[in-house]
C-alpha cells in the first residue's frame, strides 16, 4: 500500500468489480459500471449503538416514526379487504386494500378505546374492521360505519372517529408506510434506486418463499453482517486462500447503498491463474447440478459467461421463461442493494433474497429477519399466493426451509457470528467497532443515517 | 362414526352441513376439501360466510384465519383450534366423516 493515500483511497489488490464485469461478453448494466464511494471517516463504532436500551428507546422515538419502511408486498393484499399488520416497536399499522383498490394504512388502534384491531403481524381478509371489544365497525375506507348503542355517544360526530392514516406509498411491488404526515415523497426518499433498477422489473416479481427469524443481535449489527463481503472468507469459505470476491462498495445521497460482487471471475490475487476450463470445473463443483456433465469453455470464451447462459437455461427450465435477455453479471453476481433503515433487495436472477430486519420492542440485544426469494412472474400464468412465513426462533435451523435450499447452512453461518458478537460486545476491553474504510462504509453509513435522525 | 357424502363445491366457496347434530363447514380451497366444524374459537360466530383461500378460511367476524387442515387458528384472537373432519374423496364425491 503506498504511504500516499488518503483514508479510504486504498483498494484489494488486482482489478476492480467494474473492471472485471467490462470483460464479460454481455454488456452490464450501466449502473453496475458506476462506482460512488465516499470516506466517511474511520472513527470507532460505539458498542452502545447496539447495547444500550436508551439508545433503542432514542432509535424508537425518533428514527423509525419518521423514516419509510416496507410493510409487505403487494401481493399480501390482491384483493379488496385483504389486509396485513405491520408492527414496529410499539406502533402497529394495518395495509389494506380498498374496494376501489386503492393501498390504504391505518394505525391498528380501535377509535373508541384503542384496541388493537387486529393481531401483531397478522394477515387476513376482512369486509370491514370490526373490533373485538364492542363491536365497533370500520369500512375499509376507514370510515366508523357502525357505532353500537350510538345513543351513548352523541359527542362523536361526522368523521370524528374514522381510522387515523397513515402515509402509504409503493415501488417495485413494496408496500411502504411512514408514520409522519410530513415525511418527504418515496420517491425522493428512495434517491437512486428506481433508476438503478429499472432493468430488473422487480415489481414483476412474486414471493416463492418467507422465512422470519428471530435473531441474537441489534438489528443494525444484524444488518452489518450483510453488509459487507469481506466476512465471506472466514465465515462462509472456511479461511480458504483467494476466496476473496471482487467486490464493488458504493454509497449513494441519502438512503441507499449497495456492494455488488462477482461469482465466477477469476481472483486477481492467485499467483498462478487457473484456466478458463479449470475455473468453470470450480464454479461447476460448488453450484453444478450432480448428475450434469461440466461444459466446455470455448476457446475465446470465460467461464463465467458460459456458466451464465447455462444458469439461464437452467433457472428457465425451472420457471419456464425465457432470462436469455440478463447480463452475465446480472445473472450471477451478488446485486445487494440496502434502503435505509432495514430493507436490502437483491435484484439478480441466481441470488432472489430480500432482507427486512426488525428491533425487538423490549430488547436491543435481538431483533428480527425476514427473509424472502422473490421470483421473476411468468407472463401468462397466475402466480401462486404468497406462502405463509416460516417462523424461526433463535436456534431453529435456516435448513428447516426447503426453499432456501444451499444458503440455508449459509445462513446459519452468519447467525453464529450474530450470537458471538453480542456476547462479545458486553466483555470487550475497548468501547466500539473497528470498521474497513471501504469494505465496510456501508455499515458506517448505516450508523451515520441513524445518527443523522437521533440529533433532530 | 358417521358420514355425509356431497357433491365437489365451487373452487374456494364453502357450504354448511349437519352431522350428528354438528354444523359443518365443508370448503373447497385451491382445488381441496376440508371439514371443520362451523363455529369460531374467538366468539362462538358461525364460520360459513367467512372467505376461503389458500388453505385457510376468514372468520367473517373478526377475521382470525383458521388453517384448514389443522384446525390451528393465526394470531393472537384465540388459542383454541377449530374442530376438523376426516374429507376423502369417493367416485368423485366428497365424503366426510366424524
Amino acid at each position: 500500500m503506498s504511504e500516499k493515500l488518503s483514508p479510504g483511497e486504498a483498494r484489494a489488490p488486482g482489478h476492480s468489480y467494474q473492471e472485471a464485469i467490462k470483460k464479460d461478453a454481455s454488456e452490464p448494466p450501466a449502473s453496475f459500471l458506476t462506482e460512488s464511494y465516499e470516506f466517511l471517516g474511520d472513527a470507532d463504532i460505539p458498542y452502545s449503538n447496539y447495547t444500550s436500551k436508551d439508545y433503542a428507546d432514542a432509535e424508537f422515538e425518533k428514527m423509525w416514526p419518521k423514516v419509510w419502511q416496507m410493510a409487505c408486498r403487494e401481493e399480501h393484499i390482491a384483493e379488496t379487504g385483504d389486509y396485513q399488520v405491520y408492527d414496529i416497536g410499539e406502533l402497529s399499522v394495518i395495509v389494506t386494500r380498498t374496494e376501489s383498490m386503492q393501498i390504504k394504512a391505518y394505525y391498528n388502534a380501535c377509535m373508541h378505546r384503542g384496541t388493537a384491531l387486529k393481531s401483531p403481524g397478522d394477515n387476513g381478509f376482512c369486509e370491514s374492521f370490526r373490533c373485538p371489544f364492542h363491536g365497533w365497525v370500520y369500512s375499509l375506507e376507514g370510515e366508523l360505519i357502525d357505532l353500537p348503542e350510538d345513543w351513548d355517544f352523541p359527542h362523536v360526530k361526522g368523521d370524528s372517529h374514522n381510522l387515523r392514516e397513515v402515509l402509504v406509498d409503493t415501488w417495485g411491488g413494496f408496500v411502504f408506510v411512514n408514520f409522519d404526515p410530513n415525511a418527504e415523497a418515496l420517491s425522493e426518499y428512495l434517491g437512486v434506486l428506481p433508476e438503478h433498477f429499472k432493468d430488473f422489473n422487480i415489481d414483476d416479481r412474486y414471493i416463492e418463499t418467507h422465512v422470519c427469524k428471530r435473531l441474537p443481535v441489534n438489528w443494525k449489527a444484524a444488518e452489518e453482517a450483510f453488509m459487507e463481503a469481506y466476512h465471506v472468507k472466514e465465515t462462509h469459505a472456511g479461511g480458504a486462500e483467494f476466496s476473496e470476491p471482487v467486490t464493488t462498495y458504493d454509497v449513494f445521497p441519502e438512503n441507499v447503498n449497495r456492494f455488488i460482487h462477482t461469482v465466477g471471475s477469476l481472483n486477481p490475487r492467485m499467483p498462478k491463474a487457473p484456466s478458463q476450463q479449470e475455473l468453470m470445473q470450480m464454479l461447476w463443483g460448488r453450484r453444478g447440478p450432480a448428475d450434469g456433465t461440466c461444459p466446455v469453455v470455448p476457446e475465446g470464451m470465460t467461464a463465467r459467461d458460459v456458466y451464465a447462459r447455462v444458469v439461464q437455461q437452467q433457472l428457465g427450465a425451472s420457471y419456464d421463461q425465457d432470462f436469455s435477455g440478463y447480463s452475465t453479471a446480472q445473472t450471477l453476481d451478488s446485486i445487494e442493494y440496502f434502503l435505509f433503515p432495514n430493507l436490502f433487495i437483491f435484484p439478480g436472477l441466481t441470488l432472489p433474497m430480500v432482507y427486512r430486519f426488525r428491533p425487538d420492542k423490549d430488547d436491543p440485544d435481538y431483533s428480527y429477519f425476514d427473509l424472502y426469494f422473490l421470483r421473476p412472474k411468468h407472463p401468462e400464468k397466475q402466480p401462486p399466493p404468497p406462502p405463509e412465513p416460516l417462523m424461526l426462533d433463535i436456534e431453529d435451523s435456516y435448513t428447516q426451509s426447503e426453499g432456501l435450499g444451499f444458503l440455508g447452512a449459509v445462513y446459519d453461518q452468519d447467525t453464529d457470528n450474530m450470537a458471538a458478537q453480542t456476547r462479545g460486545f458486553k466483555t470487550s476491553a475497548k468501547s466500539g467497532q473497528t470498521l474497513g474504510n471501504y469494505q465496510e462504509v456501508r455499515a458506517r453509513h448505516l450508523q451515520q443515517r441513524v445518527g443523522d435522525y437521533l440529533k433532530k | 362414526m358417521s358420514e355425509i357424502i356431497h357433491e365437489p363445491l365451487a373452487l374456494n366457496s364453502s357450504e354448511v352441513l349437519e352431522l350428528e347434530g354438528e354444523s359443518v363447514l365443508l370448503c373447497n380451497s385451491g382445488g381441496s376439501h376440508f371439514a371443520i366444524r362451523n363455529q369460531c374459537t374467538h366468539q362462538n360466530s358461525p364460520l360459513a360466510g367467512g372467505r376461503v383461500r389458500n388453505g385457510f378460511i376468514s372468520c367473517p367476524l373478526h377475521g382470525v384465519r383458521f388453517d384448514l387442515s389443522t384446525g390451528e387458528p393465526r394470531g393472537t384472537l384465540t388459542r383454541v383450534p377449530v374442530k376438523t373432519y376426516g374429507v376423502r374423496d369417493e367416485d368423485g364425491m366428497i365424503v366426510i366423516s366424524n
